[in-house]
């Protein structure tokens, strides 16, 4: 029994989940600064506690086509990973929840291949599935070091 | 000696029968005592075997129960050992317990700072949920108001169907009176042609009379020629009879010519005489067309009576039409006003739902306002959730130290859930009276339309009770012009009878007139047959004269005087005729006149006859408007009914607006007592918080001491686990021991069986001795009774010797 804390976000239909140790704040996503040049899944430079932090849209990174997106509650989770800070833009992000890691599976591999590796593991909570995501891969930072 | 050793024998068998019969009743009795001893041996066998199978089932229940005991004691034995070992890890943990206590201490202050700005925003979102609570409370007032109003309308509109209703029975009654009206027109119409036949009968009657005074008056003309010419002939006579006189003197002379005179005289005088009958015929002919004339008369009276008498009917028939045709004037106009009223109930129908459809529309405005605060809350809710998102962020962050700071922040973000939830119910409750008070403003402009529908009604049985009204006044000009009429054919009818009563009396005057005539012309008749008769004496008396002159002379003066007397008659005749011939001429004129009075008579029956039609035409016109009014009304009392129904409907809708408003009300008063609890739960959390810190030593002393007294307990349950055990096996033993005693119990219970067989074979056996002995007594009871027949055989061979005393036995041997 190890309960890990994890912040609990939703993407589309699917619920992810990134461990608490790698977020550093949770903040409400109002607007961000687009970049020019920056990558189509990078939605632009936000402001938290002072510091300029790149946003990834994670609908955009996970390839989500439903327009089902909310217009309010969308949360930016502040990230730090490998040296970076940057943010992760959710749909929502209502939840904090302990969860046994042991409990965690590699995805199918099928998944795996068609999820470009974004997902990490899989947990059961009862009903709920949760996805564990690749936070370096989702950064690219796997590029950069390779 | 054998006689007397005989006796001593049969004594002897005897006292041994008896002897033997007395010991065969002893055995009986004796064995029936064995028997008896025997079936209580077996009774008491049956209950020593009933004693040891309860015995054996109580020892099979001490058996159960040793092995009930035995597994309770394996399972408390086991139980213990369970303990020992959780015993064990409580040790353990209240060691982990005292440690982690110290850490847990110092997060706690921490966690109080994040509390208190969390009371901040639940403060906040409390004073936000009060603001939203007292806007509810006023929309549910709007609302309430807005059912009153429903309530209004519905009374309103209830007063109008009423009012309606009212009109369609007025407008029933209307019609029944119009058609009341047609039948008294009806009635008229025919007394009118009853009217009309009879003046035609009379006018028939009257002509027929005309004719009849026609052909008196030519009767009486040819009369007076007649008379006329009688009268010159009576001049005639008078000159001859003068001449006869002045030349008497010259006559006498010759007889042969005075006797020829004479006969000429005569047969003047039978001409003359001729001519007086045929007078007095048609005298009496006149008399008796005068007095037809006379009847004639009579008969006009008595029709220009009845028709007076039909005439006056017609009046009062055309009286009570005018009182009926008030009657209706009076309903039409009630009716007229039960109309207005009804259109003015429907404006004021009109008017509140007007007003309704004002505070729906208000209602609708602050539906959104309450929108615009559950968003207000929404975004609040949100916040809350993100500090507390971030709050458990921190507390992981702080790793150990900050676990209760999480479950904290747990609790924190569940209550700002629950407030978003909360507020979603409330959004969605709001659009839920939003959409219920478009329904509603659409129900009212419904209401509008029909109450619009109602008036356009409304007007419609106005214009038919005008027209009713119109129909009623045509109905009223037409009785009065008829009223006009009859008034004057009643002159008329009178005069008409005046004049046939003046006819009557004048014809009867003709009719005396014509009678006298006839008496006149008869006694001229008479006094013609007298001239006869003397003219054949004269001309007799001339035959005389031819023989006498004297006589001659003498008898042409009094044919003088006859003359002269003749001439008087027939002037006389001549009077009477002219007379005859003014009263004729008279008469024809009053035919005339009666002609003519009944011709207009009967042209005032026919526009009698046209009036009525035309009161028939304005009747059927009336009745129709009115089924027209009735009609109108019936569609008012419809449309009102709808209208009734409508409103029943909207004040059902504005009801239901009403409990939704309240159910607003009461959600919101929920959500502020939910930010209140939250309020109060992070206050109360800080001061827990505070106590907790306080406790979080003591907390520390008692895990210390909890741990040593975990050790001793553990000491303990180990003693108690191996005494456990110890009973266990003693248990074990008085197992065996119950289960061998049960074994034995069962064998003495297989012994008593056994006993209780027996025992019921001897007792068997011994019933069956006790039916032998029995039989033997039997036996020797009946040797005893052949012996004492033998006995008496003996005695009687005895008494006569010579008979062996085996005798009968020995002659009763071969014949058997």
């Amino acid at each position: 029994m190890t309960n890990v804390l994890h912040v609990a976000f939703r993407v589309g239909a699917a619920e992810y989940v990134v461990p608490a140790s790698l977020v550093l704040h949770l903040d409400a996503f109002v607007t961000a600064t687009p970049i020019p040049g920056s990558a189509a899944y990078v939605a632009g430079l936000v402001q938290v506690r002072g510091r300029l932090v790149p946003v990834v849209d994670l609908r955009v990174r996970f390839g989500v086509t439903s327009d089902d997106q909310p217009s309010v509650g969308r949360r930016v989770i502040v990230v730090q990973s490998g040296g970076r800070t940057a943010g992760l833009l959710a749909d929502s992000a209502r939840e904090v929840i302990g969860i046994d890691v042991t409990g965690f599976a590699p995805p199918p591999e099928l998944v795996e291949s068609q999820a470009t590796g974004f997902v990490k593991a899989v947990a059961a909570l009862g009903t709920r599935l949760v996805l564990l995501i690749d936070v370096p891969r989702i950064l690219g930072e796997e590029h950069r070091h390779d | 000696m054998t006689d007397i050793a005989r006796p001593g024998v049969f004594d002897q068998i005897d006292n041994a029968i008896s002897r033997l019969a007395a010991a065969a009743r002893e055995q009986g009795a004796a064995t029936e005592e064995s028997r008896a001893a025997l079936d209580s041996i077996g009774s008491s066998v049956d209950e020593t075997q009933a004693s040891l199978e309860q015995m054996a089932r109580t020892q099979a229940s001490v058996a159960s129960s040793a092995a009930e005991v035995l597994d309770g004691l394996e399972a408390s034995a086991s139980s213990i050992v369970e303990i020992s070992t959780s015993v064990g890890g409580v040790r353990k943990d209240s060691d982990t317990l005292a440690a982690s206590s110290d850490a847990t201490a110092t997060t706690i202050e921490e966690l109080a700072r994040s509390v208190k700005s969390t009371a901040g925003n639940a403060a906040e979102l409390a004073e936000t949920l009060e603001r939203l609570v007292t806007a509810g409370t006023e929309t549910a007032a709007g609302i309430a108001d807005t059912a009153a109003r429903g309530a209004e309308t519905a009374a309103t509109i209830e007063e109008v169907a009423t009012t309606s209703v009212q009109m369609a029975a007025g407008s029933v009654r209307l019609a029944a009176d119009a058609k009341q009206v047609g039948a008294r027109a009806g009635e008229v119409a025919a007394g009118l042609r009853r009217i009309n036949t009879s003046l035609e009968s009379v006018a028939s009657d009257a002509a027929e009379a005309a004719a009849a005074v026609e052909e008196t008056a030519s009767t009486a003309e040819e009369l007076a020629r007649s008379i006329r010419s009688v009268t010159e002939l009576a001049g005639a006579l008078e000159e001859s009879a003068t001449t006869s006189a002045s030349d008497l003197a010259q006559i006498a002379a010759s007889v042969e010519a005075v006797a020829a005179t004479a006969e000429k005289n005569a047969a003047a005088v039978e001409s003359n005489a001729t001519g007086i009958e045929e007078v007095a015929r048609a005298a009496a002919a006149t008399a008796i067309s005068a007095q037809e004339v006379s009847t004639g008369a009579g008969s006009t009276t008595t029709a220009a009576t009845q028709l007076d008498v039909a005439t006056r009917r017609i009046v009062a028939l055309v009286d009570s039409t005018r009182t009926t045709a008030q009657h209706v004037t009076t309903s039409a106009k009630s009716g007229g006003q039960t109309v207005t009223r009804s259109l003015a109930g429907l404006v004021k129908i009109r008017e509140a739902m007007a007003q309704g459809a004002g505070v729906m529309k208000d209602m609708g405005k602050r539906a959104e306002e309450i929108g615009d605060m559950v968003q207000a809350i929404n975004l609040i809710a949100d916040r809350t959730n993100l500090l507390s998102l971030n709050a458990s962020i921190e507390a992981a962050r702080a790793g150990e130290h900050g676990r209760g700071f999480a479950v904290i922040a747990e609790e924190i973000r569940a209550l700002a859930d629950r407030a978003a939830a909360a507020a979603t119910d409330v959004a969605k409750i709001v659009r839920g009276l939003q959409s219920t008070a478009r329904d509603a403003i659409a129900a009212n402009a419904d209401g509008l339309r029909l109450a619009d529908e109602g008036a356009e009604l409304g007007e419609v049985a106005r214009g038919g009770l005008n027209s009713i009204l119109e129909g009623v006044d045509t109905l009223g000009a037409a009785i009065a012009n008829i009223s006009t009429a009859t008034d004057e054919q009643a002159r008329v009818v009178q005069s008409v009878a005046g004049s046939a009563s003046k006819l009557e009396t004048e014809s009867r005057t003709i009719a005396r007139a014509a009678a006298e005539q006839t008496t006149a012309t008869q006694s001229l008749a008479r006094a013609g047959h007298e001239m006869r008769t003397m003219a054949k004496q004269t001309r007799d008396a001339t035959a005389e004269q031819a023989r006498a002159l004297r006589d001659l002379v003498k008898a042409n003066t009094a044919l003088t005087a006859t003359a002269t007397r003749v001439t008087g008659a027939a002037q006389e005749q001549a009077t009477a005729a002219g007379e005859l011939a003014k009263a004729t001429l008279q008469m024809r004129g009053a035919a005339q006149r009666t002609t003519a009075s009944v011709n207009e008579q009967l042209r005032g029956v026919t526009a009698m006859v046209a009036g009525l039609d035309e009161v028939a035409a304005a009747t059927q016109r009336t009745v129709v408007a009115v089924a027209e009014g009735a009609k109108g009304s019936a569609d008012i009392a419809k449309a009102m009914d709808d209208a009734r129904r409508h409103a029943a409907t909207s004040a059902r809708s504005i009801l239901e607006k009403a409990r939704t408003a309240k159910e607003i009300e009461t959600g919101l008063r929920d959500a502020a007592q939910l930010s209140a609890e939250v309020t109060r739960a992070t206050g109360e959390q800080a001061t827990a918080i505070g106590a907790l810190v306080k406790e979080t030593d003591e907390v520390r002393r008692i895990a210390r001491q909890t741990a040593r007294a975990v050790a001793e307990q553990s000491t303990a349950l180990g003693s108690l686990a191996a005494g456990a055990t110890r009973q266990t096996a003693s248990m074990q033993t008085v197992a065996r021991a119950a289960a061998t005693q049960a074994a034995a119990v069962e064998e003495s219970a297989a012994a008593i069986r056994d006993v209780r067989g027996r025992t019921r074979d001897i007792a068997i056996s011994l019933a069956d001795q006790v039916k032998q002995s029995m039989v033997a007594a039997g036996h020797v009871a009946g040797i005893g009774r052949e012996l004492a027949a033998l006995r008496i055989v003996g005695g009687v061979e005895g008494s006569d010797p010579g008979v062996p005393v085996n005798g009968p036995a020995n002659g009763a041997e071969p014949s058997s």
